[in-house]
């Protein structure tokens, strides 16, 4: 039901690749960074909590490694590459308003170990996930 | 979706619109945290033209009103406004209302948009002298610390007296508004009750001061879990009756009303569930639904629950088995086992509804 404003409408950063659950992916210097999108937060509204995973956990693609929630829901958080856990964003702890103000850079989540190149590879870049934002039933 | 007076001054302020028991509202304008804590601390307006509003005139109207409502409309003195419900046969409650005594002879009562035709069929079928005015009737709420200096900016000069839960009629401009100094937010508050015609002039006297903002259905309800305040069709409906509600001070057994025999009768028979306030302890909130439970035993269920932005943790309402309902009591909810605790009402304590002027 979000009202469309067209000047929400973001593109969103080309460095990235994104999943369907509106996660993105940025893989730099042999470690994947991953948070939720800023079309997520528009429609999570104000994030009050992020439970992160452990440090040292290994995930699979698709695994619920944690959840996001806000004033109005709870959202799962799936790991969209595999890999081994090797940092969290401890500031969202006290601060998860970051993920909204910053959901690209500030408000990202955890970190992983970059082994799985064919899961990234596999994912979509920033014009696919804008043209699959836009195809949403809002 | 039906649409209230105020709907395209929502719209130019780009407000998030959802179906609201089919009315189309702004469910945020900026965002729910920030109006929340701006409803705390300065002033909030909120659009309500969704609510049902009836007008009762006259000695037998009042009387025939008194026994569709578990309180004793006939008691309320003169300006005084009081908490009630309408209930169906089994006491299950059909909705919450609030029952304005504007004279010796005259009552507005004010109740949901959700059971709206169900409750005027109760209200007004048999019922000479009742009047139900919800679709040609606004309303706007004035919510917050600095709620009184606004209205008084805006030429009601009786909110300069006006005392927690009175009512009065005014004259605004020509126009009949009534006044009453009630909420849903636990601060000091004003709801104002105006002509369809009249809304957009009423709210534009409001937006256009500073210090003001508009907020949305998203606030109201983390500010009335906050407090502890029910929602009609969220944390009762007809399976519920006032006594799992937390209506017990509100029902006048003394008197004559639809759905009394299933109450005394229960009320008799002992055992039912209580409805307390609940806080999580951590930034992890308790949801509508929820199960509760005590050593993987279900006791309870969550009827309300949110993140509480002025007390920075989880906070919601519950029904819960008569033995865990009780302060301090520990236990678990929901999906991931989050603890959750009995909390004393209300939650949030510093609200500013109650100051004395």
């Amino acid at each position: 039901m979000r009202k469309e404003n067209p000047e929400a409408v973001s593109t969103f950063p080309e460095d990235l690749r994104y999943t369907k659950d509106h996660e993105w992916v940025r893989l730099d210097g042999g470690v994947y960074t991953v948070g939720i999108t800023s079309h997520a937060t528009e429609q999570l509204g104000d994030v009050t909590y992020v439970e992160m995973p452990e440090v040292g956990a290994e995930f699979g693609v698709g695994d619920e490694v944690g959840t996001v929630e806000s004033v109005k829901a709870a959202s799962d958080v799936y790991a969209p590459v595999g890999g081994q856990v090797t940092e969290v964003n401890g500031e969202l702890e006290d601060a998860p308003e970051r993920v909204n103000e910053s959901p690209f850079e500030a408000g990202w989540f955890f970190k992983l170990d970059a082994s799985a190149l064919a899961d990234f590879d596999a994912l979509m870049n920033a014009g696919a996930y804008e043209t699959f934002v836009q195809g949403l039933d809002h | 979706m039906q649409k209230t007076p105020l709907y395209k001054k929502h719209q130019s302020l780009n407000a998030k619109i959802v179906d609201f028991n089919g009315w189309a509202l702004p469910v945020q304008f900026d965002g729910i945290v920030q109006e929340h804590l701006h409803t705390r601390t300065a002033a909030s307006m909120f659009d309500c033209s969704h609510m049902g509003e009836y007008r009762f005139k006259g000695a037998d109207a009042i009387e025939r009103f008194g026994r569709e409502v578990i309180s004793d409309p006939s008691k309320i003195p003169v300006g005084r406004c009081r908490y009630g419900a309408v209930l169906n046969e089994s006491g299950g409650i059909l909705d919450d209302l609030i029952t304005f005594r504007m004279s010796e002879d005259e009552l507005y009562v004010v109740t949901n948009a959700g059971p709206i035709e169900s409750v005027t069929e109760r209200f007004c079928a048999d019922n000479q002298g009742a009047e139900h005015v919800s679709y040609e009737t606004a309303k706007i709420d004035i919510q917050g610390p600095s709620s009184r200096n606004h209205l008084l900016s805006a030429g009601f000069e009786a909110a300069q007296s006006l005392k927690y839960f009175n009512s009065v009629w005014t004259t605004w401009r020509g126009h009949e508004i009534l006044l009453s100094r009630t909420g849903y937010t636990g601060e000091l508050g004003y709801e104002l009750f105006m002509a369809n015609e009249l809304a957009e002039e009423v709210w534009d006297v409001f937006h256009g001061m500073d210090g003001i903002l508009p907020a949305g259905l998203g606030a109201r309800d983390t500010l009335r879990t906050e407090v502890g305040y029910a929602l009609s069709g969220q944390d009762f409906d007809e399976t519920v009756t006032p006594l799992e509600a937390g209506m017990d001070s509100f029902v006048a057994w003394n008197t004559d009303f639809v759905g009394k025999g299933a109450l005394e009768a229960q009320r008799d028979r002992g055992g039912f569930q209580r409805f307390v306030p609940v806080r999580t302890g951590s930034r992890r909130a308790p949801r509508h639904g929820f199960e509760i439970k005590s050593d993987g035993e279900a006791v309870g269920v969550v009827t309300s629950g949110t993140f509480g932005p002025s007390v920075g943790e989880g906070v919601g309402l519950a029904r819960l088995d008569e033995k865990y309902a009780s302060p301090d009591v520990v236990l678990t909810t929901g999906p991931k086992d989050i603890r959750l605790e009995v909390a004393e009402t209300p939650i949030y304590k510093e609200g500013s509804c109650r100051v004395k002027i």
